[in-house]
């Protein structure tokens, strides 16, 4: 297997794939901190995933209390030295609930961008290599189902399934999986021009082979791209349908549900039930659109530089 | 067979946030404020917010309070509801309205005499003749045999009207009722045109909504607006004072409150005219000398179990249930009540005339309605359940957040005595038509309170009824029910009505949750309303006025 | 040109008629059954049945299906089974509501958005930059249904004053009807800047690469001539058919702002009937949305055509 063909970054490094040298951590450190430098807001964005992940994936350690644990006479309380964000209605802590909120909605983010993406991958890299009367059905479907507003899709597909996380996820990543296929589809077209595809071909190497190894590595950047937004979709999406109804139901701590249900109805007397979640929701938006905006101009060598006068 | 008399359907529950939990028993209805030596004022305008759109207009095809409210202002019935500030809110006095004088005769005739010179409304094609008997008769006809009436068991018991004379109506009824008057008053039994339904084939499109009422329909514009304006010959001389009434349609909750706090609205946003008690700090402060006043709402949380399979074939084990429930939690954690409301026996407690005080129960009875853990714990490990129990449990989401936090601080305090729920959701379209008929595993929770005629409520205990979620065949309890239809000394019949709210409170075949005290409210230059249960907000508008 | 429409056309419809069969089936999934939650609590057996037969619910499903697409044929979308009314009036009151909105949104986000993505690519890497890509991207990342309930409660509790609530038609007061479209439109329009900002500069920087403007700096042309005279109309060929889509997409997914603003848009209406399980609006609404949208999609690669002679299908 050839290595993978190699992007060139704007510091002039080469991005190597092999590891094993032994400057190797002290290479991806160097090139961890050029990213910084020359993307502070990917990298500012980058952080916020990363608080992130840390909050969802360690939330049982970080969170003091559990998520429905109600604390006896601790009905919303103003965020202070107990609790950092105040209670809710039903006496739970909010900061407890919005570090469980953040498991919550990285599994639905996670969930539904994997899944989309997986079928983004096999629709979109199918049809851009077998081309023909396969595509162009293919394409006719992806079309259609595109067509429909997300709402719509969102809507019917969780009173189909019923509510729960793991349907919503399911519906999310089906109607994810459209749009993504077309912009996978191009990108394994735009690949296939090269020549080396045609060269492993006349090496005889099989279709499967051909499209894991050569397209759908190259096409990878495009579905990082596309994964990072994604998961700032999803979380919008989820609270949307939080506000009508459809989201994240209990026991589970979702932002969304925080947001447009009880947080709505307490709006005035304790605004802390709503601000917080909602700042969280905000946050980790902000956060994956930064990153995978830098990700862009990263893995994107047509994107780099030079947007004023020439550079000599 | 039996049916509420007004009916507010489950979905529109959905859009009220779920709020129903609780209802307190203390004396949470303020008295009445004194009688008014104020002269009425005449002219202005009412304005008032509701959330959903009307579907249709037509009163035999629909229970949606969304119809019934705007025919409200629009219509007419034998008997009504009195309205004004004089009123306790959840009594529901009859008094009359298009009959002048009634009484029965024997144990199943009635026999109304309607007031003379009652003008229709001077719109075509009826085109302001006089009401006859011949209309009531053709309007109960209709009522009853019109295919796909949900309202038709309100008058279920009714097996002929007749109209011997110009001003005289009889009805027949095929078994004794002593519900049926309060039957009248509901707001399905509006009278109706025989133009109308022959110009426009129904009822359903706006401009065949003509009534006899105080105002008259004046203009409809979809999902944004409906108005009416002053019937110049209501047959009640100086009424309606205002002259006219605007409904405007605001689905949103933030949004109707937010215009609620800039003026433009006379009554409370929500549904009942009510604000939310977690508003009114906000809404007293922005609206000086706003009019409130609290009162219990009809609906609350409501349990249906199967009780010819295990675990709830014990009584023992639904007696657990009932103990390990905390109603005051369940108001004090809802935005609605803030912690004022009130339990609900089997009739609700608003409904005060019949509803039985948690005091005046047997022991077990007064047992479900005290938060004791330890007591449901070992009422569960006499029935066989030493180490506690899993449960699925079905309910919907639809009905709000409001209703899902209730649902939650159930299931935590069922964890407490060992019981374990593993809720089960089910999207509300899905979940109102299966579980409520029946169709769910072991235990389902909902929401019920819709009708204001006790009469009702006692339909989930009748064998054979479709509403008979637990599926009760109880030959003693059917009896009582039975008999107290037929007893038509108020006295005797509401001491057989309390006689079956003991009793039910022993075997519990349901649970029920409380009910919340909701603020009636009122801009100050309102005079003469007070808010009560049910959708007869033309009933309660007819005598107020404005004064500014 | 003229073949490559034709062919287009002949693509498209196979997808409308795809798209027509999910259009039909997808309501028909939902479970519930729509006669007995039109009953609601109070039906009995046989009156079911009567209302099924009269809804002609009682028919064989493909049946059901050919005589729709025969009906839309001849224009005939059906009535609602709840209120009876015929769903292409219903259709023809609530589009222009929703189109108000979703173009008035989509020109406040090019408003926004289009400058925004000029000074971005221009100074790329600069702190302005960084400055208006974050702000772009915070309108995004808020919650839109959050911003509007603060923008409609803050200002009752603060001052006793709120939007309008209350829908206005423009044969009854041509300004207040466009008033009222201003405020939602324009927090609708902030969450659609981001990606027209994101997609202005990504071809901006492209373009602002090519050849000719390297002339045109090697010329001597001031900064403003470059961008605005020869890259811009360029760099904005893909922003317009991002628009074209934009525009479907908000036409079925306003129903948050309509029920805040209390416009009587075709969001709503699809949202309950779907709710309701209505299943001649949600098919007629879904037909219409996804109608607009293949031609949408026709007429933007038509225009593409026309623009780039090097596009060919």
């Amino acid at each position: 297997m050839q290595s993978n063909p190699v992007e060139v970054a704007p510091w002039g490094d080469r991005i190597s794939s092999k590891s094993g040298s032994p400057s190797h951590t002290a290479a991806v450190l160097q090139h961890l901190w050029q990213f910084v430098r020359h993307k502070p807001l990917g990298a500012l964005g980058g952080f916020i995933v990363l608080v992130l992940l840390t909050l969802a994936l360690f939330a049982p350690w970080i969170a003091p209390y559990k998520y429905d644990e109600t604390i006896p006479g601790g009905r919303m309380k103003a965020p202070g030295a107990q609790f950092w964000m105040g209670t809710d209605n039903l006496g739970r802590d909010v900061f407890s609930r919005v570090v469980y909120g953040a498991s919550v909605s990285v599994t639905v983010g996670f969930g539904a961008v994997l899944l989309a993406n997986v079928l983004a991958a096999l629709i979109g890299v199918t049809s851009g290599y077998f081309g023909g009367a396969y595509d162009i059905c293919v394409q006719r479907v992806v079309d259609a189902w595109q067509s429909f507003p997300f709402l719509v899709v969102i809507l019917s597909m969780m009173a189909v399934l019923g509510p729960g996380l793991l349907n919503l996820v399911l519906a999310l990543g089906v109607l994810g999986a459209a749009a993504g296929s077309r912009v996978v589809r191009g990108a394994t077209i735009s690949v296939m021009q090269n020549t080396y595809v045609e060269a492993a071909r006349a090496l005889g190497a099989g279709h499967l082979r051909i499209m894991l190894c050569y397209l759908l590595p190259n096409v990878a950047a495009t579905i990082i791209i596309l994964a990072t937004i994604g998961l700032g979709a999803a979380i919008l999406a989820e609270s949307a349908l939080s506000f009508l109804g459809f989201g994240v139901p209990p026991p589970y701590p979702s932002w969304g549900a925080m947001l447009s249900g009880s947080g709505r109805s307490f709006m005035y007397r304790a605004p802390w039930m709503a601000i917080w979640p909602g700042a969280a929701i905000s946050l980790a938006v902000f956060g994956f659109n930064m990153l995978g905006d830098a990700l862009r101009d990263v893995l994107d060598p047509r994107l780099r530089g030079g947007g004023g006068r020439p550079v000599s | 067979m039996d049916q509420p008399a007004s009916s507010l359907t489950r979905r529109d529950l959905l859009k009220l946030g779920g709020a129903a939990l609780a209802v307190g028993a203390t004396g949470a209805v303020t008295a009445p404020p004194a009688a008014l030596a104020q002269t009425p004022k005449r002219g202005g305008t009412f304005r008032l917010r509701s959330h959903v759109a009307p579907v249709h207009f037509d009163p035999h095809q629909t229970i949606a309070f969304s119809t019934m409210i705007p025919l409200s202002f629009a219509y007419s019935r034998l008997v009504k509801v009195k309205g004004g500030s004089a009123v306790v809110p959840g009594t529901q006095p009859v008094e009359s309205d298009l009959a002048e004088s009634w009484e029965r005769q024997g144990d199943t005739v009635y026999v109304f005499k309607l007031k003379k010179g009652v003008r229709w409304h001077n719109k075509p094609p009826v085109n302001g003749r006089e009401l006859t008997a011949e209309d009531v008769k053709y309007t109960y006809e209709r009522f009853l045999t019109i295919k796909g009436n949900p309202n038709k068991t309100v008058l279920g018991m009714v097996d002929k009207v007749e109209a011997p004379d110009k001003y005289t109506v009889k009805f027949t009824l095929s078994e004794p009722n002593a519900w049926f008057i309060d039957r009248l008053a509901s707001t399905t039994t509006w009278i109706v045109a025989r133009e109308c339904v022959e110009q426009f084939g129904d009822l359903k499109k706006p401009e065949s909504v003509v009534g006899t009422g105080p105002w008259m329909f004046q203009r409809y514009e979809p999902n944004v607006r409906m108005s009416f304006t002053r019937h110049p010959s209501y047959f009640v001389p100086g009424l309606p004072h205002a002259d006219g009434v605007e409904i405007t349609l605001s689905p949103d909750p933030a949004a109707g409150f937010a215009a609620f706090l800039s003026g433009e609205y006379d009554f409370g946003p929500e549904y009942g005219m009510v604000v939310r008690r977690s508003d009114l700090d906000v809404a007293q402060s922005r609206i000086k000398d706003l009019g409130t006043r609290d009162y219990i709402v009809l609906f609350g949380g409501y349990t249906a179990m199967k009780i010819d399979q295990e675990p709830f074939k014990d009584v023992r084990v639904r007696r657990a249930f009932g103990m390990s429930d905390n109603w005051k939690e369940t108001l004090e954690t809802n935005a609605w009540s803030m912690g004022k409301g009130a339990p609900n026996p089997l009739i609700p407690a608003t409904l005060k005339d019949w509803s039985i005080p948690i005091g005046q129960l047997p022991p077990e009875g007064r047992q479900l309605y005290e938060f004791d853990p330890k007591g449901a714990k070992k009422l569960l490990a006499d029935a066989g359940y030493p180490n506690g129990l899993k449960v699925p449990v079905e309910t919907t989401p639809g009905y709000g957040p409001d209703w899902m936090d209730a649902v939650q601080v159930a299931l935590r305090n069922w964890k407490l005595a060992g019981i374990e729920g593993d809720l089960k959701l089910k999207e509300y379209g899905a979940f109102v038509s299966s579980a409520i008929f029946g169709k769910f595993d072991k235990m389902m929770l909902t929401l019920r309170g819709v009708t204001t005629d006790p009469d009702s409520y006692f339909v989930p205990y009748m064998p054979g009824e479709p509403l008979n979620s637990s599926g009760v065949n109880d030959p003693k309890l059917t009896e009582m029910i039975k008999l107290q239809r037929r007893t038509f000394d108020e006295k005797k019949r509401r001491d057989i009505v309390w006689d079956i709210q003991r009793y039910v409170s022993q075997t519990v075949y349901y649970g029920y949750g409380p009910s919340v005290s909701a603020v009636g409210a009122w801009m100050p230059y309102v005079k003469n309303f007070g808010p009560n249960i049910g959708h007869d907000y033309g009933g309660r508008l007819m005598g107020a006025w404005l004064d500014k | 040109m003229k073949r490559y429409v034709f062919r287009r056309l002949l693509v498209a419809i196979p997808s409308l008629l795809i798209a027509s069969l999910i259009v039909f089936s997808l309501p028909r999934l939902l479970p519930g059954d729509v006669v007995q939650l039109m009953l609601e609590e109070k039906a009995y057996g046989k009156d079911l049945d009567d209302l099924r037969a009269k809804l002609g619910l009682n028919r064989p499903m493909y049946i059901q299906y050919v005589e729709w697409l025969g009906q839309v044929a001849r224009g005939d979308l059906g009535e609602s089974l709840w209120t009876r009314r015929p769903v292409l009036e219903e259709l023809a009151r609530r589009l222009p509501i929703s189109l108000e909105l979703g173009v008035l949104a989509l020109a406040f986000a090019i408003v926004i958005a289009v400058p925004i993505g000029v000074v971005a690519a221009i100074r790329q890497d600069t702190l302005a930059d960084y400055a208006m890509r974050s702000m772009a991207i915070l309108g995004l990342s808020v919650p839109g249904f959050w911003i509007a309930t603060l923008c409609v409660l803050l200002p009752a509790i603060w001052w006793g004053w709120s939007p309008p609530i209350q829908f206005t038609a423009f044969s009854v007061s041509p300004w207040a009807h466009f008033a009222q479209f201003l405020l939602p439109a324009f927090i609708l329009g902030i969450a659609s800047a981001a990606a027209i900002m994101r997609l202005t500069r990504g071809t901006l920087l492209e373009v602002l690469r090519q050849d000719y403007v390297r002339t045109a700096w090697a010329k001597g042309l001031r900064e403003r001539v470059v961008v605005l005279k020869h890259s811009l109309k360029n760099a904005l060929i893909p922003v317009v058919t991002v628009l074209g889509i934009q525009v479907a997409q908000i036409l079925g997914g306003t129903v948050i702002f309509e029920s805040i603003f209390g416009l009587p848009g075709m969001g709503r209406f699809l949202f309950d009937a779907i709710n309701q399980r209505d299943y001649p609006v949600i098919q007629g609404v879904n037909l219409l949305i996804v109608s607009v949208v293949v031609l949408m999609n026709l007429i933007v690669d038509a225009f593409y055509a026309f623009l780039d002679p090097r596009i060919r299908y």
